[in-house]
This record gives structure tokens, sequence and C-alpha cells, in this order.
């Protein structure tokens, strides 16, 4: 641990001070004031809407953060050769790929944390303007969403450093991230919907079913971190469901993280 | 001299910049929209594009939805709003409550409207049973269903059921519910069953204009009762039916009598029933 | 301190099968103590024998080792300074939290880091700058940084692969002298340069490498003494690697 410390502090500091993260807190902010103005046109259900978009305002940032400033910080350090000043110390590549993974999620965690803040504030703010209007709330939820969509953003950056540790350019680290993030959301109902069609009478190609089916084990499937609409409706989970989930993600990323230090320990950095 | 000549462009590319906008908005207007046409991206379509925001887009077609209704309140042709703009509204509510079933907006809008103004009541029904099945803490989806049965469709038999849903919700006003579904087969209590309906229907609206719709109607149905008393006590009285409702008033038995609210006049049909002689396919409750 | 024993390593070039021989066959031995300088062209395959050295690049044939211990050991890098051509750094990182990572990934307490740091800012005069962040220094800066990171932990062995590139001559001179201070100090210094007047200036042996294979290693006295002057045994040798490509 004591030699991972020093990496993931840098990491962090690189990441934290990067101009990106300004942009990124205005998008959110601005997300947060037109949830205000938003709301006002909502009939009934001003609590659900409320929560859609705080929670959704901290998804959206937290997908630029690890997109922009993540890929960023990963692939920069192959890119132009920044990762020398790291490997040169006694460093092994493992170490490397862990050590800046762990400042990655010191990274996410805060700056999700602070979006977080601004989108409790947020909703906070609306409830106090439409009380009646929060026909079913819960803070407790909306609280685990959040961890949830922090959870999620940590398994994508994961998987975007497994696509660095063997990819020859950040922006095919960058497409291959869109990309995972893209099935990851998606790959639940198309699973769903190729199941419920093989009993339709619209018979997908066997090809197709097996092709789905592989992708659904292969990618991370990100839509069981969706919880908003849980949390919009303050609709209970059970806690074997969150148990489970919190689980996936740990083992998904671990995954990820351990095939990132193999691939790694082979690359070569001429 | 310099510095006039880029002063001199830059103004002159700022009017025209003015200019152009001025035009080309003016040119989009008269342009015809098919924006409201009744076509929208399939639901399952949607819900996997929206990835992780389907509640977000879910929220944005109801939006869309009621900034569409609003916007036509200006307009003086008749009919107000085209039927292929009426299944715009479907289709978009449709998605809506696709991509989030619990999302309660999109279903007071679509009663509102599909029904009273659209007369899709078929298609609001599926939204609300839709909405019924996810919302199993709300009493006011299944009452929504029960309302429509009756008034619209006049079909007591699932009015009754729909009713008896709903008065099984935590929220319901249980007795009044289920002592209003066993009255519901009676045809001959069909006007009083009608009020306590419409009286239930405008204590669940915050809407002002359906609230008014409610209470002319209330009013309306009121005076049939005093109508169809008058007619009980003519019986009683006479022995035999009136000849039709003018007698009424001439035997002082009521004061007048009323148009529906299409401002047709009532008449007496042959089994002694006092029917409304409008044409409107649905909202008559006789 | 440093043994290279029959290095070699091919680079694939682009989409195709093209190979290019970037080390053949390569011995090599520096001596504790000695300041080694490796001459060679543009190309020539110094920077990448001192990446394979760092466990950068792997070699297809042959091993080296650093202080006796295998340079795929990641242990060897605890005593080893490095500083490769053109070094990049984070960009928002300060000069300060630039050596506080080198030294403590090295296994500096903090006390000892900030005493190094301080100590090495001074010596490379970046000590104005010391808080401000690296993407705003000059060329000339983060050269200065680099070495100073290189040498942070007190490394017994250093390797500065073209130390004096893209420096002024104040910048030369600062480095010149750490050179020396190094050599006085017992430590290894492996450096590599193309030009000629800083090898002659600091080595005690000399390696003239062309077109991956080492060509001749002597000691500086010795061939300063046998012929004209440094560039004519590098020149001689130049043309006999060109004429033997081409037979």
């Amino acid at each position: 641990m004591t030699t991972l410390w020093p990496i993931m502090l840098i990491t962090f500091k690189e990441g934290i001070r990067n101009r990106a993260i300004y942009a990124i807190s205005l998008v959110a902010l601005m997300m947060l004031v037109a949830n205000f103005l938003i709301c006002g046109m909502i009939m009934q259900e001003v609590g659900k809407v409320a929560v859609d978009i705080a929670l959704s305002a901290v998804s959206i940032s937290g997908l630029l953060l690890v997109l922009f400033v993540g890929i960023n910080l990963m692939a920069k350090d192959l890119d132009k050769r920044t990762i020398y000043m790291v490997l040169s110390r006694p460093i092994s590549r493992p170490q490397y790929i862990v050590g800046k993974f762990f400042g990655m999620v010191l990274l996410i965690v805060t700056t999700t944390f602070f979006l977080s803040v601004f989108a409790v504030l947020s909703i906070f703010m609306i409830k106090l303007s439409y009380p009646h209007y929060f026909l079913r709330f819960s803070w407790p939820l909306v609280l685990l969403a959040l961890s949830f969509i922090t959870l999620s953003l940590i398994l994508l950056s994961a998987l975007s450093f497994l696509f660095a540790s063997f990819t020859s350019s950040s922006f095919i680290t960058l497409v291959l991230t869109m990309i995972a993030y893209i099935i990851g959301h998606s790959i639940s109902d198309v699973y769903s919907l190729i199941q419920a069609s093989q009993f339709a009478d619209i018979r997908p190609a066997m090809f197709i079913v097996k092709l789905i089916q592989t992708a659904y084990y292969l990618f991370p499937n990100l839509s069981f971190f969706d919880i908003k609409m849980q949390a919009a409706h303050a609709i209970p989970l059970t806690p074997s469901y969150i148990f489970w989930t919190l689980l996936y993600g740990l083992v998904y990323s671990s995954l990820a993280i351990a095939g990132a230090a193999m691939l790694f320990r082979r690359r070569e950095l001429p | 001299m310099r510095a006039f000549a880029v002063v001199l462009v830059l103004t002159i590319l700022a009017g025209a910049h003015i200019v152009s906008l001025r035009k080309l908005t003016d040119a989009a207007r008269l342009m015809p929209k098919n924006e409201e046409t009744a076509s929208v991206v399939p639901p399952a379509i949607l819900r996997i594009t929206s990835l992780e925001f389907r509640s977000l887009v879910s929220d944005y077609l109801f939006l869309k939805s009621l900034v569409f209704i609003g916007s036509t309140f200006e307009r003086t042709e008749k009919p107000r709003v085209k039927n292929g703009e009426w299944k715009w509204v479907y289709n978009t509510l449709d998605a809506s409550t696709t991509l989030d079933p619990y999302f309660l907006d999109p279903y007071y809008l679509a009663n509102a409207f599909l029904t009273w103004d659209a007369f899709m009541i078929q298609e609001d029904n599926l939204l609300l049973i839709r909405g019924s099945k996810h919302r199993d803490w709300d009493s006011i989806l299944p009452f929504f269903v029960g309302f429509n049965y009756f008034y619209f469709l006049q079909d007591n038999v699932n009015a009754r059921k729909w009713l008896l849903e709903a008065s099984e919700k935590p929220d319901a006003p249980h007795i009044f519910y289920t002592e209003l579904a066993s009255k519901l087969s009676n045809e001959k209590n069909r006007t009083n069953n009608a009020i306590a309906f419409l009286e239930e229907m405008t204590k669940k609206t915050n809407d002002e204009s359906l609230k008014d719709k409610y209470a002319s109607r209330i009013s309306y149905l009121r005076s049939v009762l005093q109508v169809e008393r008058a007619v009980e006590l003519y019986k009683k009285k006479f022995g035999k039916q009136p000849s039709d409702l003018k007698t009424l008033v001439q035997t002082g038995l009521v004061r007048e009598i009323p148009a529906d609210p299409y401002g047709e006049q009532l008449y007496l049909d042959s089994d002694g029933h006092v029917k409304s002689s409008s044409n409107a396919q649905f909202d008559v409750i006789h | 301190m440093i043994k290279i024993t029959g290095i070699s390593k091919d680079f694939k070039i682009g989409v195709g099968a093209k190979q290019v021989r970037a080390l053949e066959n390569l011995d090599l031995e520096v001596q504790k103590g000695e300041v080694f300088g490796f001459l060679g062209p543009n190309g020539a395959g110094k920077s990448t024998m001192m990446k394979i050295l760092m466990n950068l690049i792997f070699p297809d044939k042959g091993s080296a080792s650093i202080m006796g211990n295998d340079v795929r050991d990641r242990e060897t890098r605890r005593h080893v300074g490095y500083l490769p051509e053109n070094p990049y750094f984070y960009d928002y990182l300060t000069a300060e939290e630039l050596l506080w990572f080198g030294g403590r990934a090295s296994g500096l307490t903090s006390v000892a880091v900030k005493k190094r740091t301080d100590e090495l800012l001074d010596k490379v005069n970046l000590r104005s700058a010391r808080k401000r962040q690296l993407r705003t220094y000059s060329k000339g800066m983060v050269q200065r940084a680099g070495l100073a990171l290189a040498l942070v932990h007190d490394p017994e062995v250093v390797i500065f692969d073209e130390p004096m590139s893209g420096l002024d001559p104040i910048g030369r001179k600062m480095v010149g002298d750490l050179i020396v201070e190094l050599k006085a100090g017992g430590k290894t210094v492996f450096f590599s340069s193309h030009i000629l007047t800083d090898i002659e200036r600091f080595c005690d042996r000399v390696g003239i490498i062309i077109r991956g294979r080492l060509r001749m290693v002597d000691r500086l006295d010795h061939l300063l003494s046998t012929s004209v002057g440094l560039e004519d045994v590098f020149m001689k040798e130049v043309v006999q690697a060109g004429g033997e490509a081409e037979a």
C-alpha cells in the first residue's frame, strides 16, 4: 500500500486540477438550475421529476469525467510518455495500474460527492417549494442511487484502463469506452427483447441470440446500477439486490483491472 | 481608416445577422409542421436508445405533450385539434408511460384530454390500465378506468370491476367505492351514479377547466334528476306516463326542461326514460 | 555495476512485417564509479538500450543487470536514477510535488524527501519555481526538473539519455557540474549523447554504437592519445559501418 499511495495521490491531483473539471461542474450546475424551472411545469409528481433531473445531472457529469478526464489520465501517460517518470521508480507494472486506478477511484468518489451535494441541495430546495407535490419520496433511496452511480462510474473507469492497456492511442480507448457504456446500458433490454421474441413469432437467428447472450456476460451490465426510477418513485429495493449489485460491481472492476495489469506487464514502451 | 473599415464591416454583418434570422423565423413558421404526425419512435426502441436516461426521456415526452396541448388553446379553427394530432398525443404519452410506467402526470393528462376532447376512450384506458398495474398503491388510475367504462362506454360490468379494484387500495374511500360499485348494475339509478362519479372526479383534479366541465355536467344531471323525479311523480299522480316533457312543465311538476351540455333538447322515449337527442357519440348518460 | 550481455532487439515498423534491427548482440559493462559515455548517431540504439535497462522495453535475446540485480526486477530501480530524452511530466503537478512523488515512491521517508527536495531544487536552480505547475515551465526548466527527479533518491547508478539536449550553455554547464559531482561522490554514470564535446568533457570510458552494434569501447584518454581526436575516431567508425552495411 505504501508504494501505491504516491501514485494514487499524484493521479488524483493531476485529475482534480484538470481544467475539464470546471466545465463538468458547470454542466452539472446548469442542469440543477434547470431542474427548478422544469419542475414548475409539472402538474403532479414534482418529486419524481426533481429526482430524475438531479440524478441524471450527476450521471452525465460523472460520465464526462470518466470519458475525458479519466481516460486522459491513463492514456495520456502512454501517448505523451509521462509514464516514464513513474515506471523509473521501483514500481512494477501491475502496481502502476492498480495505483493509478485507485487514484482514479479517489477522483471519481470525490467529484461525485461534490456533485451529489449539489444534487441533494437542488432536490431539497424544490421540495421546500412544492412540499405537497412530493407524493412518494425517500432520501435513503436517492442516496443509494447516487452511490450506485459512483460505483458504475468506477466500473466504467476500470474498463477504460483495460482498453488503454492494449490500445495504441487514447482516442481508441475513448471510443471503446463509449461503446462499452452504450452496450452496458442497453444489453439488459436487448437481452429481454431477444428472450421475449423467442416466444413470439419473430425468431431471430440462433447466431444473434448466442451473440447477445455472450455480450450479456462479457460486457458490464450497467443498467443494474441505474436505480433512478426506483429513487424517483420511492420503490424499495430488496437487500439481496443491493448486495449482489455491489458484489457484481466489485468483481467486474477487479477483473477488468486484473486484466489490465496482466496485459500491461507485457507492454513495451518505446 | 483601417479601424473604420473593420467597424463598418462588422456593423453590416451584425445587421445582416438580425435580418436573416428574422426572415428565417418567419419562413419556418409558414412551413408545414410535420412534428405532430402520428408516428413516433416505437417505445421499445426508445427504451433502448434512452440508455440510463429513460426516466428523463419520459419526463421530456410528457412535457412535449403538455406544451402541445397548451399551444392549441389559442386556436380558433374547429375542430380545435385534428384527429392526427390527438393520435400523436396518444403515441407520445404511450411512449412516455412505456419508459416510466410509474409516472402519474401522463396518465392524468391522457385522461383529461383523450376522453372529453379526443373521444379516444379505449386508448386512454389502455394507458390507465398500464399505470394501474405498476402504481399498485394508487387508487386514482383504476378509478379513472372505472369512470370511463361507466360514463363513456356504458359498460357497467367492467366499471364495477375497476371500481372494486380501486376500492382495495390503501388511499381509497373503501366504503364509498364499494357501495357505488354495487349500485352500478341498477340502470334506473344511472343518473345518481353519474353524479356520484363526477363528484369524485372533481375531487381528484386540480385543473380548473376540468373542474368546470364536471361542474356543468353535474348541475345538468341534477336537473335531469329533477325531471326524472317529476316523471315518477306524474306516473303516481295520473297513473300513466306523460306524453312528452312539456306536459311536466305545464302541470307544474318541474320548472323547466334543461338542455344538455351540447345544447340539445331532452325528450321522453317510449320506455319512459329521459333521453338526450344529442349526436355526441360519448358523453351521453342515457 | 551495469552488465549487459548479448542483448538483441528488433522492432516491427508499421503494419507490414518489416523489421528494424535496433540492437545486435550488445555486450557491455560499466564499472562502479565510472562515467561511461554512450556515443552514436541518431537512431543508433542508445535510447533503446537504456530503456531496456529500465525495463521499459524487453530484449529479444540476452539479459542485463544493474548492481547484480536483473533489470526485470523492480527493486533494481530503487537505486537507479533515469532521465529520458525529452522528459514529460504531469502538467498540473508542481516541481515540489514531482520530487515528493519520486522520493516517496523510491522509499524515502517524508522527512528525507523534504530535505532532498530542497537540496536538489537549489542545485538545479528551480527553487523560485517550485510551487508553479510544470505546464508553465520552459523546456530548460523541464529538463532540470527531470534531473532533480532522477537524483532525488540519491541513486547509486544514474542513467541519462541525452541529458544536454535542448539546454542552453548555462544549463549544459549545470549538467556537466552535476555529473562531475556525482563522480566525485562515487556514483556510476551512464549517459548517452551524440555531441562529441560533451563526451570528451566527462567520460572515463566511451562506447561507440552505430546501427545497433557496439563497434568500440575504450578508455577516453587512450582513444585521444592514439588518434587525432574523438571526432576522427567516430567518423572512422561511421564510415566503416556504412561500408559493412553495403557489403
